[in-house]
């Protein structure tokens, strides 16, 4: 094939070449157009806008104020609290909804007849938009007339627990985690089938009971797909704006319980309730270059944990 | 059979008999997980049948005196809208559905078939980059310029997001199309074919799977969005996942839980549906995006 390529073409390399550069930068202009005007020029000029004072009228009547949005970041008591209860809230969600993803996994692993109805009934709750998913949750989770609280009453007559007011943390961790599931579950499962059989049953002949199998076979070869899900589960975590705001708002404007007010709820309503546009980009962009920086951190600690089929 | 092969050897039939006890805990165990994962979603389900009285009753009633199926009737009552931002959503999410899958299989293709061309490697790696940078960083500074050119308010978003492709679907069209012989390519430029006619003559017919994942992951994607649509859009033309977020109201004001719940119902059950159907489509799809960027 390629000798008889060389003999056509001979002197027309070149052009070949070049012909097929511009086929190349055809086929992809529709996005690299987009990734110009959609995203690159947005970036610059939301960071241009966070050195201003723009307000969404001003345009034309801007102030130049250098880093200062970016210093009284710092100094507003606001943005602490909302970040330490963004880490708070990764905390929280990105254990629990990584074991019990994994937990899943294994259990639809399992080689029994009809797993695939299991399998679907798991992934169900993913399924769910997130208006869906708030507002299963919100009559679930309603203090008065919501089933957990009926159900608790059971036992403790007169529960009132405020799931979604001053134990907002802990209601929307749940609705999240549960939403989340699904994903996580198929996503740890192809990881797993891809172990191949072979190894876990020389560990067997070799003697090694399932939990060994389990800690030194199977959990060490998933370290790659655990690492993937840690990473993306770190970044949409820090981010989180949607479930939280709606679950505890109504939806509109409204400020939500103090205790799942997350960083992203606050520079949305930076910008969209104060129409403070330059301090919002501001506060985007330090949170930018934190989701940045964790995301490198988790990067570098790959080569200690981080199972790779090249260097084995 | 049993008798056949408890004559043969009695460590199978041990073996046998301790897999099938170990296979009921299986199932004992799957079942309580599945009830346990399920109970919000059937707890939605008697709710949208109960009255709105019955919701507020203390102690809570478990169960409607009468299953109020009027609920999913009155839902689509012309003054709560609801038929016409469902049509508006099914518009808007085929638009952007069908534009997004022409735009990122076409660059897909150009990613795939073009690896040969210098900068298509270090391209590559920008779409990539695109799939873990945050989309709400790129949401906002938009609507700042989109509102400045009158863009807000109106589908066109949309379109021009639609038309630019997005990276998950990129990548996933460029995955399919690496698995294409060269020779197919080869054949058919000998036959006279321009690059564009490979792309949609020959390689596009054959992407039937690739085009369904990417199809019903983005009508999912616009049919759940609820944050794009209430920054972009206003009342009137907005989606229903914005509108059935706000708890339905009478015309004195009053909280109709249990209406709303039925609309949540309804808003849900074509995503059940798409889901029954296209499921292998559907979960090839996550576990591409979740092993690879989502």
């Amino acid at each position: 094939m390629s000798t008889a390529e060389s003999t056509v073409s001979g002197k027309g390399t070149l052009t070949r070449s070049q012909r097929r550069r511009r086929n190349f930068y055809f086929f992809i202009s529709p996005w690299l157009i987009g990734f110009i005007l959609l995203t690159i020029v947005p970036l610059i000029f939301g960071f241009l806008i966070s050195l201003t004072n723009y307000n969404g009228l001003n345009l034309f009547n801007l102030d130049f104020m250098g880093i200062k949005n970016y210093a009284r970041a710092f100094q507003d008591p606001m943005v602490r609290f909302t970040f330490s209860r963004t880490l708070i809230w990764t905390g929280l969600n990105l254990p629990i909804w990584l074991i019990l993803s994994l937990f899943l996994a294994i259990l639809v692993n399992q080689k029994v007849h009809g797993i695939g109805i299991f399998r679907t009934v798991f992934y169900l709750p993913s399924i769910i938009p997130a208006v869906g998913l708030v507002w299963t949750w919100k009559v679930l989770l309603e203090k008065n007339y919501g089933l957990l609280n009926a159900m608790i009453s059971v036992f403790r007559p007169g529960t009132a627990i405020g799931w979604l007011t001053d134990q907002a943390m802990y209601g929307v961790t749940a609705m999240a985690v549960w939403s989340g599931l699904g994903a996580g579950m198929i996503i740890f499962l192809a990881g797993m089938q891809n172990i191949p059989d072979e190894l876990i049953e020389a560990a067997k002949i070799d003697g090694a009971s399932t939990s060994r199998i389990f800690w030194y076979v199977i959990l060490p070869m998933l370290t790659p797909v655990i690492f993937f899900q840690l990473i993306l589960g770190l970044i949409s975590a820090l981010q989180m704006l949607t479930i939280p705001w709606l679950a505890t708002t109504d939806g509109v404007i409204a400020v939500p319980p103090r205790g799942i007010h997350l960083y992203m709820i606050y520079i949305y309503e930076q910008i969209f309730s104060t129409q403070r546009f330059g301090y919002g980009m501001a506060i985007l962009w330090l949170l930018i270059i934190i989701v940045f920086f964790l995301t490198y951190l988790i990067f570098r600690t790959q080569k200690s944990w981080v199972y790779s089929e090249v260097e084995g | 059979m049993n008798t056949v092969a408890s004559s043969r050897s009695s460590a199978i039939v041990k073996s046998k008999a301790a897999r099938s006890r170990n296979n009921f805990f299986i199932y004992i165990f799957l079942t309580s997980v599945a009830l346990l994962l399920i109970t919000p979603i059937l707890w939605l389900l008697i709710t949208s049948l109960k009255r709105n009285i019955e919701y507020l009753t203390y102690p809570i009633v478990l169960f409607p005196a009468i299953p109020q199926y009027t609920n999913y009737a009155e839902v689509f009552n012309p003054i709560y809208t609801y038929l016409s931002h469902t049509l508006n959503t099914l518009f808007l999410a085929t638009m952007f559905s069908t534009l997004t899958v022409i735009s990122s299989s076409m660059v897909g293709y150009g990613f795939s078939r073009y690896r040969d061309v210098k900068a298509s490697h270090s391209l590559f790696g920008f779409v990539i980059a695109m799939l873990i940078i945050p989309a709400i960083v790129t949401i906002i500074p938009t609507f700042m310029i989109f509102a400045k050119i009158h863009l807000t308010g109106k589908y066109w978003p949309w379109v021009l997001w639609g038309l630019a492709g997005s990276s998950y679907h990129i990548f996933l069209f460029r995955q399919f199309f690496l698995t294409f012989p060269k020779e197919l390519e080869d054949a058919a430029e000998v036959d006279g074919c321009t690059p564009f006619q490979i792309y949609w003559r020959i390689f596009i017919p054959n992407s039937r799977a690739a085009i369904a994942t990417s199809f019903i992951l983005n009508f999912i994607y616009v049919w759940g969005d609820w944050l794009t649509p209430r920054i972009y859009l206003n009342v009137n033309n907005t989606t229903i996942g914005v509108i059935i977020g706000q708890i339905f109201k009478n015309p004195s004001g009053q909280f109709l839980t249990t209406l709303t719940i039925s609309g949540i119902v309804i808003y849900t059950l074509p995503m059940i549906l798409i889901f029954f159907i296209g499921q292998r489509h559907i979960l090839k799809g996550v576990v591409t995006s979740g092993l690879a960027g989502r």
